[in-house]
């Protein structure tokens, strides 16, 4: 089903999903919404040399234990204010991971086994559009 | 091979205008767009969806620090597709400066005033009053009033938008519905086109290879490789568009100036958060701005801004349940963004080995004194907006993308002349953002198409 990341990638970003939007009240977490399905969406419009480098990278991530991811979350997310050495690869993670989860997440589309209201509707946003 | 009289690469601001005219005359043209085009019936729905299919990169480009996210179309339209469609003149302080940094004579607002006329006769033009404002915007003019800081309704190339019906224009930052932004798709492409006017999609130019008669572009189009002759080239593809592909055909090695001077107004938002909804998001969502002059001498300026959740959530940049308490406040939020006037010497746009841009951005001590001065204000029109909260955004944006091409006087020093055409080369012209010698501090979307315009009538005149 899934052309541009493989199993153990997806799994990865799932997992990644789940520490940056996890279950907490109403809000349903990133692998339980199943918004994972709409990454592959995204990923086709990719250059493919970023495709290859996250499949990549995400399927080292996917033998790491939990407590190495959430350090990597949590150093990608300070890395915004930071100039280590090691803080331009930790921004990029940064805009990739978050990009593909927060957009996945917020799309305000429904995942088709998720019954619940969209994180969308939790947080009152809609559009009116008055077409022609 | 078939030989163009003028082929115009890029359809945003400049090459809308371009082809306009260059058509119109009768010449043999083509439009080339890396991008898809799509209709105000096909355009994406939700922001997930236009933010991976409008844009390079699928999203986002970097600087090699990643400091600065670039939101670069990539759509028939250019950027006119995806922007908020705000109009304005540059002023005698722009003018001034780049008449001293280049000495070109034409610019000056006297000179250009005609050329301004002309593109604004083209365009439907709105300017908000007090009926269009959101509550975001009146609290931030209430706050204005209350601190003595002038502030102005912003002009937009706008036709019917229907905000009076409840129409929510953020909508349109994924392309317009019904078609009521003034693109260069509703300007000028969709009656060139049912015109004759030849136009490649999905088509992207990878080099140039100057001849004496003329140009032959080389490129790739939906995994085909294909070519394309012309008499005359006209870039307009942007910033980063007409600068990578002169230095991916080599251009470097005559021109020295290729590349300088990147330059982007950065953008920093801030929020204010309330008990009671604001809905930032509904109505005309970007209407007034800041209007003092002394703001302007200082280098910033403040508007009212907001965005879809999913940038909103990219902007605050927190996770897990502390994200989604933030993203809970979505309605309550008020917003205001600082655009600095930034300075070209932190910027230069490269390719790598492959070809692939290579942008760097480093704020400059002015640059960063501005920021600083402009976040001052802004957090005093927070404060007195009564927000309980304030969150700053850490993340900043590249809309603007603007330089790269200098135009001047001098090959050692500029890359285009006052007659917009690449110093040496005689068949390849630019007029887009990227011959922008420094940043106006002022949108700079009308500013493409007056030099555009001006370019287009010279060359029908040749």
């Amino acid at each position: 089903m899934k052309k541009y990341l493989g199993n153990s990638a997806l799994k990865s970003l799932e997992k990644i999903g789940d520490i940056l939007c996890p279950k907490n009240g109403e809000f349903p977490s990133y692998s339980e919404f199943g918004a994972i399905e709409f990454v592959d969406q995204m990923l086709q419009y990719a250059p493919a040399s970023d495709i290859k480098d996250l499949n990549f990278l995400l399927s080292v991530l996917s033998i790491m234990p939990s407590f190495i991811l959430k350090w990597i979350v949590r150093h990608m997310t300070t890395s915004v204010e930071n100039n280590g050495v090691l803080s331009p690869l930790f921004r990029q993670l940064n805009f990739g991971f978050r990009g593909l989860i927060f957009s996945s997440y917020y799309a305000g589309k429904r995942p088709k086994n998720y019954t619940g209201k969209l994180p969308t509707e939790l947080i009152d946003f809609s559009l009116n559009r008055k077409l022609d | 091979m078939k030989t163009y009289d003028f082929i115009v690469v890029g359809s945003g601001a400049s090459g809308g205008t371009l082809i306009r005219h260059l058509h119109k005359s009768g010449a043999d043209v083509l439009l080339i767009e890396a991008g898809s085009g799509f209709t105000k019936e096909t355009f994406p729905k939700n922001e997930m969806e236009f933010s991976s299919q409008l844009y390079w990169g699928g999203g986002l480009e970097f600087d090699t620090k990643a400091k600065t996210a670039f939101l670069r179309a990539k759509v028939l339209g250019g950027t006119t597709i995806v922007n908020q469609a705000l109009v304005d003149r540059f002023d005698e302080d722009c003018f001034s400066d780049w008449h001293n940094r280049t000495g070109v004579d034409f610019m000056s607002v006297e000179k250009m005033t005609p050329y301004y006329k002309a593109v604004e006769e083209n365009l439907k033009l709105h300017t908000f009053d007090k009926t269009s404002k959101n509550r975001n915007a009146e609290l931030f003019t209430e706050a204005c009033d209350k601190l003595g800081y002038d502030w102005k309704y912003l002009r937009r190339a706008q036709d019917d938008c229907q905000h009076d019906n409840g129409n929510d224009c953020i909508g349109c930052l994924g392309g317009c519905f019904r078609d009521s932004k003034q693109s260069s798709w509703v300007t000028s492409i969709q009656k060139a086109q049912k015109e004759g006017l030849e136009i490649q999609c999905d088509c992207e130019i990878q080099s140039i290879e100057h001849k004496k008669d003329g140009v032959v572009l080389h490129g790739m189009q939906k995994g085909k490789k294909v070519f394309f002759k012309a008499k005359t080239l006209c870039l307009a593809a942007g910033s980063f568009g007409s600068t990578g592909l002169l230095l991916r055909s080599g251009f470097k090695k005559h021109l020295p100036a290729l590349g300088k001077g990147f330059t982007q107004h950065p953008q920093f938002m801030y929020f204010g958060v309330f008990d009671d909804p604001v809905n930032a998001h509904r109505g005309a969502f970007q209407t007034v701005a800041s209007g003092y002059k002394d703001f302007r001498k200082k280098g910033f300026k403040l508007e009212v801004v907001y965005a879809q959740p999913i940038s909103v959530a990219m902007l605050l940049n927190a996770y897990g349940t502390h994200h989604q308490n933030q993203m809970r406040n979505y309605t309550k939020m008020s917003s205001i963004e600082v655009a600095v006037r930034d300075e070209p010497e932190g910027g230069q746009i490269d390719i790598d080995r492959s070809g692939k841009l290579k942008i760097t951005k480093t704020l400059t001590d002015q640059d960063l004194k501005r920021k600083a001065d402009g976040v001052e204000v802004l957090k005093n029109i927070i404060a007195a907006q009564g927000a309980k909260q304030v969150l700053s955004s850490p993340v900043y944006f590249g809309l603007h993308l603007m330089g790269g091409c200098s135009i001047g006087i001098n090959a050692e020093s500029s890359v285009v002349n006052p007659d917009f055409q690449v110093h040496n080369c005689k068949n390849i012209y630019i007029a887009d953002t990227s011959i922008f010698p420094s940043a106006p501090g002022i949108n700079p979307s009308l500013s493409a198409m007056a030099f555009s315009e001006k370019l287009a009538l010279e060359l029908i005149k040749k």
